[in-house]
């Protein structure tokens, strides 16, 4: 019986009969919708899925005409921490447009938190205004709302994580809340500071990353960022396939923030007034390939399906059906891209 | 009451945090001279498993994961009385770190409040913990099983590094040691050496009374 390469969700190389690849595909489509309670793929898309994960060639491509954007949150720091070239920021965005192909990219700190680059902002701006003098494509500034740094002894409020093993709920509750105040007032400031400097946009990268309260505090810095800046684009990127009940009470609009799967994480999202939201499904390490693309692509299209705006799909170490491992092997990663894009209907990666 | 009924109310006490009701059929169930340990294991425990595997969903949310490992606690303080005849004695100790360069402790805080909840002692030393003050707070505690958490690719190595420290030192076969993490598999595990793996809270909780008793 013939076999085919794949990977598992770590990255290790396995290979697998062709029904073994149709099994896990069907496996994880039902995961999926069973999670997410949306629907499963059909019978013809988890075929085609199993085309794409079994085509000959070390790397495959989407069919002419169907290509999507690209854009690296981070991007201007990655040249220098994953290729190990020292490489000053607003260069970074240049060889990524005009060597590397990207569509836009974000410049972030290496403390990749508002919190923290609110105190250095007049250091990063003149990086974002060198980079808008010399690149032709969006460059947005990134962050994480990273509503974790807000706690003692980093920040002012109590530390839920502490509070919640004691038991003490309604403490920990309004610690989170508080928070949140802090983190819109800081991604605001700094937005603020971006816009003068030309900036294209804001990523507000990782929302959840720290519950429901950090996704929150994304949502209302949004509106603010909206209503104080219209033409500042803003790119709402999500941490985890559901929204981490940390709070558990939280609401935004009247609809419940912890447990939302993307395709309901999509419309606070569009309600808050983001241009570009950037959908996340998490990769299984103890998973095979198949299981995993099968499973992010069906979260994908049920998100895809209902949403007003780009969604723009997290594909990288860990998410996005890509394997959690430093390097992600080329081998999956466009089969992945391929599968996001021709059955998901992502409109970029 | 029935058997049965008693051990279907023990677990929908956890299930739905009600952790009078959960002491209450606790107490029901020694007057009726049921076996404590049936009880605990096929009612609370698997109702905690239950709301285990809901938050995993995200159907069921941190402070009520919490809340009902309270509940579960109220509980197992009356059935261990009754088990030990005395106070409630812990079934071992256990260390919990994240390790070295990593600050993740979401996951880690879940597990342990599970553990707990199964009479294990669970030393938490925190996040990003060197693998030299793991191996000291183990020995000073007395502990019999090791837990590390490590969520990044670039931090897992530090759990290979406890294994070698540990073998280095003579104290390997001293300690169980048990890995988790969002990027860790059994196969990581295997290859450093690792006496076990869990993929969530929920199974480590199992793992870690296999541990305890080998």
């Amino acid at each position: 019986m013939s076999e085919f390469f794949t990977r598992m969700g770590d990255g290790a190389g396995v290979y697998m009969t062709a029904e073994e690849i149709r099994e896990d595909i069907l496996k994880g489509v039902k995961d999926a919708a069973d999670r997410g309670k949306v629907p499963e793929l059909t019978q013809e898309e988890m075929d085609y899925l199993y085309q794409i994960i079994t085509m000959p060639g070390n790397i495959v491509g989407v069919e002419r005409g169907r290509e999507v954007v690209s854009t690296s949150d981070s991007g201007s720091c990655k040249i220098t921490y994953h290729a190990n070239i020292a490489m000053e920021r607003s260069m970074a965005v240049l060889v990524s447009e005009k060597v590397l192909g990207a569509d836009s990219v974000d410049i972030g700190n290496m403390d990749y938190s508002y919190k923290a680059v609110k105190q250095i902002v007049h250091n990063e701006t003149p990086v974002m205004e060198l980079a808008q003098l010399n690149a032709v494509m969006p460059v947005l500034y990134g962050s994480m709302p990273n509503l974790g740094l807000y706690t003692k002894p980093d920040g002012p409020v109590e530390n839920w994580s502490e509070l919640l093993p004691l038991a003490k709920i309604s403490e920990a509750r309004a610690a989170q809340e508080e928070a949140v105040e802090h983190a819109v007032r800081d991604i605001v400031f700094v937005a603020g500071e971006m816009y003068e400097a030309g900036a294209d946009g804001i990523n507000l990268d990782t929302c959840g990353a720290s519950g429901d309260a950090d996704f929150l505090a994304g949502l209302l810095a949004t509106e603010k960022i909206k209503e104080k800046y219209p033409d500042l684009g803003v790119e709402f990127g999500a941490a985890g396939e559901f929204v981490l009940g940390m709070h558990g009470k939280l609401e935004y609009d009247g609809t419940k923030i912890a447990g939302l799967y993307p395709h309901k994480q999509v419309k606070l999202a569009e309600k808050a007034g983001a241009n570009i939201f950037g959908a996340v499904v998490n990769t299984n390490t103890n998973m095979s390939f198949p299981w995993n693309i099968a499973r992010t692509v069906t979260f994908l299209k049920a998100c895809t399906a209902v949403a007003t705006i780009p969604v723009h799909v997290n594909v990288g170490m860990g998410v996005g059906g890509i394997p959690m491992s430093e390097i992600p092997p080329i081998d999956v990663v466009t089969r992945a891209d391929k599968a996001l894009i021709e059955i998901g209907k992502a409109d970029g990666l | 009451m029935s058997v049965e009924s008693i051990i279907e109310a023990a677990k929908q006490s956890i299930i739905d945090i009600d952790e009078e009701k959960a002491a209450s059929v606790a107490r029901q169930a020694l007057e009726e001279g049921l076996n404590p340990v049936q009880v605990l294991t096929e009612g609370y425990s698997a109702g905690i498993r239950e709301v285990g595997e809901l938050f995993s969903r995200g159907e069921v949310f941190l402070p009520e994961l919490i809340l009902s490992a309270e509940a579960m606690k109220a509980a197992t303080e009356i059935l261990e009385s009754a088990i030990t005849g005395a106070a409630a004695e812990k079934i071992g100790k256990m260390i919990f770190a994240t390790v070295e360069g990593d600050v993740h402790d979401i996951g880690k805080s879940i597990a342990i409040a599970l553990i707990q909840t199964q009479g294990v002692e669970v030393i938490d030393l925190g996040r990003d913990v060197p693998v030299d003050k793991i191996i000291e707070a183990a020995e000073e505690h007395g502990a019999r099983v090791i837990g590390t958490s490590a969520l990044l690719t670039t931090t897992m190595p530090n759990q290979e590094k406890l294994e070698k420290a540990l073998r280095e030192r003579g104290l390997r076969d001293k300690y169980k040691t048990i890995i988790g993490g969002a990027p860790c598999t059994q196969r990581w595990a295997d290859k450093i050496g690792a006496d076990a793996y869990a993929e969530d809270a929920g199974e480590g909780v199992t793992k870690v009374l296999e541990l305890m008793k080998a």
